[in-house]
């Protein structure tokens, strides 16, 4: 029996294809671990806060985390040298392990913006995606952590709570069951190309700045176009300190890590 | 028990009991349907009809279409621009609700038709530079007296227009230019990506 059913099939053209469109450049020397990014992230993007206990089950939200990494610990405490950080977010791999385990094509590749796409209204929570990433950039609504219930206001519900209002209305609210991730602030991707487009130009190197680039006091994350070679995030990116996380996996990550001294 | 129901369907009564059972539960859903296809109620009965051909331009009122994600709705303020001049806004008892607003300096809760869901992130700026008209999705609202939709908006209806625009046929380039050809394709591949309107 024949089935006419054309059915996507995943083949890795990696090598054919390196451009990439978005990227992002963090500077493990400039990082002071301040947590800038991960409140500015979670503001911007509607992340919920999930409260003790629920993070106490490993079910924290974060679409940005700043990994410490211990530095001279193994002699003693006199040997310790310094604590490095790293903050990690989706790296919107072109090679994504996510994207092929998705039974209902809710993670998938945008061909336009080049990075790694979340359809909230496709996702059925199977989290398939986020135990096949390999830098756990994935979290999972377990509960409805934003009391929204569109068109309640606090004048015809008295359970509406007034922190409603710190609500981004750029970006989706999501709901229970649900898998999310960093999106490189889309929503700012799209305004910045919106913008352009109006003004009959290109986007302008620096134009697109996310919410952790932009709340980050030491300037250690920047962003911008990786197919311009004389943007910013391409000559920081090209430097002999860059390096990728887990490249061995040929992931692809967009994100490029500098580490190593000047 | 249940034999002696039997019967009793199967007699003339029982039979004329069934009919209006089934009818009963069929004009019920009728109703339902017809009640989620009125048009809500607005604070004011605002007639699109008259504004329309008397020759107010859609952007005078929705000004946020032409740059803007979203249209805006007016507020009481511009109605009162024109309408402080217009004899009949003190006679009216229609518009005595209009002056009740302005002097009272309460705002208009307008109740917008055209919605789309939380997830989907439309903006009118790109369609308006499109070429596209207001009345394209929004019907001609020359001839609606209070506001309605008249479109379902769903996806399959923005796609349909978005792939029909972008494809590489006749219409759309009738000259085979392979320039306009790639265009084209990279028109139809943002606009038909999942990015460009859910995140």
């Amino acid at each position: 029996m024949t089935s006419n059913l054309e059915l996507p099939v995943f083949t890795n053209n990696s090598e054919a294809e390196l451009g990439g469109k978005w990227g992002m450049v963090v500077d493990r020397d400039l990082c002071t671990g301040c947590q800038a990014c991960v409140a500015a992230c979670s503001m911007e993007n509607n992340v919920p806060f999930v409260g003790e206990t629920d993070m106490a089950y490993g079910r924290g939200m974060h679409w940005i985390r700043v990994e410490r990494l211990w530095e001279g610990l193994e002699a003693d405490y006199q040997e310790v040298k310094m604590t490095s950080y790293q903050p990690l977010m989706c790296q919107q791999c072109h090679n994504a392990p996510c994207e092929p385990v998705c039974p209902v094509y809710a993670a998938v590749h945008s061909m336009s913006e080049d990075i790694n796409l979340q359809v909230y209204n496709r996702c059925v929570g199977t989290r398939y995606c986020a135990n096949n990433c390999p830098y756990q950039a994935r979290v999972f609504n377990w509960r409805d952590y934003t009391d929204y219930r569109p068109g309640n206001t606090a004048d015809n519900d008295p359970s509406w709570s007034v922190l409603q209002n710190h609500l981004n209305p750029d970006v989706t609210v999501r709901r229970r069951g649900v898998m999310e991730k960093c999106t490189f602030c889309i929503q700012r991707i799209h305004k910045a190309e919106d913008t352009a487009k109006s003004e009959g130009r290109d986007v302008r190197d620096g134009e697109v700045v996310p919410a952790c680039a932009q709340a980050c006091p030491a300037n250690a994350i920047t962003f911008g176009r990786i197919d311009d070679p004389e943007s910013m995030v391409s000559k920081a990116a090209e430097t002999s300190r860059g390096s990728l996380l887990l490249e061995e996996m040929r992931t692809q990550p967009r994100v490029t890590y500098l580490a190593g001294g000047a | 028990m249940i034999k002696k129901l039997f019967e009793w369907l199967l007699s003339p009564m029982g039979r004329v009991a069934v009919l209006i059972g089934a009818l009963s539960v069929f004009s019920l859903a009728a109703y339902g349907i017809y009640t989620t296809q009125q048009p809500p109620e607005q604070p004011i009965a605002f007639r699109h009809d008259i504004h329309v051909n008397l020759g107010v331009q859609c952007l005078y009122c929705h000004p946020g279409a032409l740059r803007g994600a979203s249209p805006g709705l007016p507020t009481q303020n511009k109605c009162w621009g024109c309408h402080q001049q217009i004899a009949k806004t003190n006679t009216s008892p229609r518009l005595a609700v209009l002056k009740d607003y302005v002097q009272n300096n309460k705002p208009v809760q307008w109740v917008p038709v055209a919605q789309v869901p939380d997830f989907v992130h439309f903006k009118h700026r790109p369609h308006i530079a499109a070429g596209l008209n207001c009345e394209t999705c929004h019907g001609d609202m020359s001839k609606v007296e209070i506001a309605e939709n008249p479109q379902v908006m769903n996806m399959g209806w923005c796609l349909n227009c978005h792939r029909d625009r972008t494809a590489d046929n006749v219409q759309n380039n009738p000259d085979n230019d392979p320039g306009v050809s790639a265009l084209l394709h990279e028109k139809r591949t943002k606009l038909t990506d999942c990015g460009t309107c859910h995140y």
